[in-house]
């Protein structure tokens, strides 16, 4: 690992990094709020039977009980895309990128090997990550304790669920990296890896709305990301293993293949 | 073969293929400590994957190579570590200034940059210019600063892939007359071009590459020896009598002017003509162009023959 590389890629990052914690902060603040504000209003709607249960349902969080808000907020939309702007943007253009732009070479002309390179950007990945993970839960710690809903919720949870998040998020981010490393050009890259990432999501979201393909869940990531199991003490250590496993798969493919890679000339 | 002992860069049977093309053919050559080698070759013929190569981007796929005694496969990053690069079309990080992209370049090459202040002047990039972002510079701007980076911190050996593309005559000059002062401080140049000018003008040896084989590896004075020069020759009377003066061919004559090619000495011609009648004399210094273009000849004529 490279300490310069790796303090310069952080620095490269750090005004999208500040944006992005700032509205990370704001959007976990707002679950607690939300669900403070409106729990009741849509269990009522729901039991008069006017939506089906399904539709409420978005991945693992509902909105009837505190920790269903905050996996909801942590699997919403807006979280993919804060976590996916460092998971899938950065890494995509950490090589590839460099690539497309011809910096590459430059770089590579240091004294610096390729798995050097490789084991920076993937640190400096997984700082940005815990960055805007730990952005978020703290954006929900906030809410939680200015709503004094504090007494519904283990706190001492949260750094199993901030494990578990950057576990999911660190997955994609290996995918990304994997990618990056094996293409001249971001396009196919980059379009790999957010097929991997909507595919990942489509299964989960579909296997909880429709009941008949529930199995499609379990080959879901995002399925292994149990905040509301964890922040009721029912956390499984296999949820971690198979994360584990979905980092370890493409970190060794990226080893392998980047070393050994052939960087012609831009054309 | 076995490696020249002073070798600073030695390749063996080098080849690179890309599938079914070959972009290296058993290329075999060494450049050694202290000179200027000049790597010749049009677009395409392989010099930018000799230099990747060398570099450790690409991995031959037969033969070996080593840069200064280190193999380019297995020591490829201690040889970055004493190298100087500056690629083709240089790309640099157009966010940053031009001194953070020195500052960044040198501190991750992890030496201190010693040949900046100097360079900076000679290539007439004072701070001024410095401070601004790579992403404001020209063209030659950009690849001034790429010749700074590759030398400021005072490479043992300097690897420059057309480190003239996009300089004005200016500053090709001040170029000629840093590369000319890092010779004589005994550092090595390797650089490709296919400005014949300023190999013919800089380079001890050249090589000369035609789709990925060897066509020549001499010394420039020794490959324009072998060259034909074009003499012309003005006179009062009777035309001086050429026959029998060895390399003397192509002989036309108009009114009292002669032309004609000489190949070889000059010295036989010059005494067979030495005469009170001879009015001017003049012989046109051979060019490397000429050599380039006799290497070359059979791609063109294989190329008409294509079309």
């Amino acid at each position: 690992m490279n300490l310069r590389l790796f303090r310069q890629t952080l620095r490269w990052n750090r005004v999208k990094l500040l944006a992005v914690a700032a509205a990370a902060i704001g959007w976990g603040f707002l679950l607690p709020v939300v669900y403070t504000s409106f729990s009741e209003a849509f269990r009522q709607l729901v039991n008069s039977g006017t939506i089906p249960k399904q539709l409420l349902s978005f991945g693992s969080g509902n909105f009837f009980t505190l920790t269903g808000a905050l996996t909801l907020g942590l699997e919403h939309p807006l979280s993919i895309a804060f976590m996916g702007i460092f998971a899938v943007g950065s890494t995509v253009a950490a090589v590839a990128g460099e690539r497309e732009r011809g910096t590459l070479e430059v770089l590579l002309a240091r004294p610096i090997a390729r798995q050097g390179l490789y084991w920076t950007l993937a640190a400096a990945t997984v700082v940005l990550l815990a960055i805007i993970m730990a952005a978020l839960l703290g954006g929900q710690i906030i809410g939680i304790v200015t709503q004094g809903l504090g007494n519904q919720i283990n706190l001492g949870y949260m750094p199993l669920v901030f494990l578990n998040g950057l576990m999911l998020w660190a997955a994609f981010a290996a995918f990304g990296l994997a990618a990056s490393v094996s293409f001249d050009r971001t396009a196919p890259a980059l379009g790999l890896t957010i097929a991997y990432l909507l595919l990942n999501y489509f299964l989960e979201i579909l296997g909880s709305l429709w009941t008949a393909v529930d199995w499609s869940q379990k080959y879901s990531l995002f399925h292994h990301f149990q905040p509301g199991n964890i922040l009721v003490g029912k956390a499984d250590l296999l949820d971690l293993l198979i994360l584990g496993i979905a980092i370890a798969v493409p970190v060794v493919f990226a080893l392998v293949v980047f070393p050994r890679r052939d960087l012609a000339a831009p054309s | 073969m076995q490696a020249d002992p002073i070798a600073v860069i030695a390749t063996d049977g080098l080849t690179k293929h890309y599938g079914k093309v070959q972009a290296l053919v058993d290329l075999t050559l060494d450049v050694r400590s202290g000179e200027i080698f000049g790597f010749l070759g049009p677009n395409g013929a392989g010099k930018s994957t000799m230099i990747r190569t060398l570099l450790g981007f690409l991995h031959p796929t037969q033969g070996s190579a080593t840069v200064l005694g280190l193999d380019v496969t297995t020591d490829s990053v201690e040889i970055r570590r004493r190298i100087g690069y500056l690629p083709g079309g240089i790309a640099l990080y157009d966010s940053l200034t031009g001194k953070d992209a020195l500052d960044y370049l040198v501190d991750l090459q992890g030496r201190e940059p010693v040949r900046r202040d100097e360079l900076s002047e000679r290539l007439q990039m004072p701070a001024s210019v410095l401070k601004r972002r790579v992403r404001d510079y020209s063209r030659g701007m950009r690849q001034k600063l790429g010749v700074i980076q590759a030398l400021q911190h005072d490479p043992e050996l300097a690897i420059l892939d057309e480190p003239t593309e996009g300089l004005d005559p200016l500053m090709q000059h001040a170029f000629y007359a840093i590369l000319d002062d890092l010779r004589a401080q005994g550092r090595t140049i390797f650089f490709s071009s296919h400005v014949l000018s300023e190999v013919e003008r800089l380079c001890d040896r050249v090589a000369i590459i035609r789709a990925g084989h060897l066509m020549a590896l001499q010394h420039v004075d020794e490959l324009l020896a072998r060259r034909k020069r074009k003499v012309e020759l003005r006179w009062r009377g009777a035309a001086p009598d050429l026959s029998g003066i060895p390399g003397i061919a192509d002989v036309v004559i108009k009114g009292d002017v002669m032309r004609a090619t000489l190949l070889g000495e000059v010295a036989p011609f010059v005494r067979a003509i030495a005469s009170p009648s001879l009015e001017d004399l003049t012989i046109e210094p051979a060019r490397l162009e000429e050599a380039f273009l006799e290497y070359y000849a059979g791609d063109e004529a294989s190329e008409e023959t294509r079309g």
